[in-house]
């Protein structure tokens, strides 16, 4: 460790990340494209539990998915819960993820991506009669591309600030 | 800081909390409906973040805006000042429909149609949550917004608030599948609920009969039954009526009157007679603790 990070630089870098995170999932984008904006808010989240499970694990995950709720404008808990489950996949099984090649690690964040979206799916189907539209697992495509770049920059910041 | 095998509380066990917590959440929030004081909290601690995110297209806006030529700004601004000759001209006219009606009114001794008060609001994020159609305005509970508000954009009826923050709210519009609004049919008065489907371009009417005299192309008006909307204002034109005699009522869908795939500037009405007012300078308010009288300018 070169340059120590105070824990609280490092606390306000994952804060920072998150906010960008939601800020790119509200951001207007034009109709061709906006069917393909990436998963950013359970994307970064996922990093921060695959890099820094012992920091960041559930309890984090879950206070972020009701932000999500309340800027999504959904039923409270309906992230909260399923952005849980998909957290807790990755800090159980984090010491074999972090081992996968990149290209690997991408398959497995899209299978995620799709299994959030499937269940947010049958939450709001179950609660509020939602219809599903053929775009909405695009997102799962766009996040598995997107990932190898996000995680190395994502990397590239928690290695700057030393964060274990 | 390297833990290889402390680990305080079981991840199973913070999993289940997890998922418990998030399940009573959703029946608090869904079924019992108590979560809404809490909501106008936390819309106003996530508010910054909706107004981060449109920074940088309001920045481009404003480029764009300053990068036009003079030309076309000046034939902009001739076209809108015919605009407002055209529109001032209609005013007169509505005037003198209006006086004549209320003495219409007088003589059937009819209560005369009450006034509202308006405010412009600004779409600061339409959602990208697929599932529910709604928008968030840059206007809430320090505008004088409030659950239940109508919303209207230049060409009819948009939908209605469902949550505000301090200074957000988020309206449900009426293509929503969870929102319905009475309406009347504006060339026989025929009443028909009109209700979102979860497509922007498609409304379905409920419960039609058969035999109804309703013909493709009418237009529904509010028919301010339900006590939420003011009545007539434009809300869908028919597209199509299939009658099968199969089935109970006939397939009637519409289109609505609002361009709800582009919004962008909206309007927040108020009653006259109602308690809730607009507030319009909510800062100056707040400091001086006085009433405005620019209440008053935009009475109408």
């Amino acid at each position: 460790m070169i340059d120590t990070a105070s824990s609280f630089t490092q606390r306000g870098v994952i804060f920072l990340t998150l906010v960008i995170a939601l800020t790119l999932a509200l951001i207007p984008m034009s109709v061709g494209l906006a069917p393909w904006r990436p998963d950013w808010p359970l994307m970064i989240m996922l990093y921060w539990v695959l890099a820094l499970p012992h920091r960041v694990s559930i309890g984090i995950t879950f206070l972020f998915g009701v932000a999500v709720d309340i800027l999504l404008g959904s039923t409270f808990g309906i992230h909260a819960g399923v952005y849980a489950l998909v957290a807790y996949f990755i800090a159980r099984h984090y010491q074999r993820i972090r081992n996968f090649s990149l290209v690997h690690q991408a398959l497995l964040i899209g299978f995620l991506i799709g299994l959030e979206r499937s269940l947010v799916f049958l939450l709001e189907y179950y609660l509020n009669d939602a219809q599903l539209a053929p775009t909405y697992f695009w997102p799962v495509l766009s996040s598995a591309v997107m990932w190898p770049w996000l995680f190395l920059i994502l990397r590239k910041i928690r290695r700057r600030f030393a964060m274990k | 800081m390297t833990t290889l095998f402390i680990r305080t509380i079981s991840l199973r066990f913070r999993l289940t909390l997890a998922l418990l917590l998030a399940f009573l959440l959703i029946v608090l929030d869904h079924q019992l409906n108590v979560m809404q004081s809490t909501r106008v909290v936390l819309n106003s601690i996530v508010s910054p973040v909706q107004y981060l995110a449109t920074v940088p297209e309001q920045t481009f806006d404003r480029l764009s805006e300053n990068l036009q030529s003079r030309r076309s700004m000046r034939a902009y601004i001739a076209e809108l000042e015919t605009d407002m000759l055209d529109m001032k001209a209609q005013m007169q006219r509505y005037q003198l429909l209006l006086r004549e009606n209320e003495r219409l009114r007088n003589l059937l001794a009819s209560e005369s149609l009450q006034d509202s008060l308006r405010m412009v609001a600004e779409v600061i994020a339409v959602d990208s949550n697929s599932f529910s159609h709604q928008v968030v305005i840059n206007k809430g509970t320090a505008h004088g917004a409030f659950i239940g508000q109508p919303v209207l954009d230049d060409q009819g009826v948009v939908g209605q608030v469902v949550s505000v923050g301090l200074t957000s709210a988020r309206i449900l519009l009426i293509s929503d599948q969870n929102h319905a609004i009475p309406t009347r049919s504006e060339r026989n008065g025929i009443r028909v609920v009109v209700q979102g489907t979860g497509n922007m371009e498609q409304l379905e009417l409920m419960h039609v009969p058969h035999t109804s005299d309703l013909v493709e192309g009418d237009l529904l008006l509010s028919s301010g039954l339900g006590g939420v909307f003011p009545e007539g204002y434009p809300v869908a034109q028919i597209t199509s009526i299939v009658r099968d005699e199969s089935l109970p009522f006939a397939e009637v869908y519409a289109s609505p009157v609002a361009q709800l795939d582009r919004l962008r500037m909206l309007l927040l009405l108020w009653r006259a007679d109602d308690e809730r007012q607009p507030v319009f300078t909510p800062l100056r308010d707040a400091l001086n603790a006085q009433p405005s009288d620019a209440v008053e300018d935009t009475n109408d």
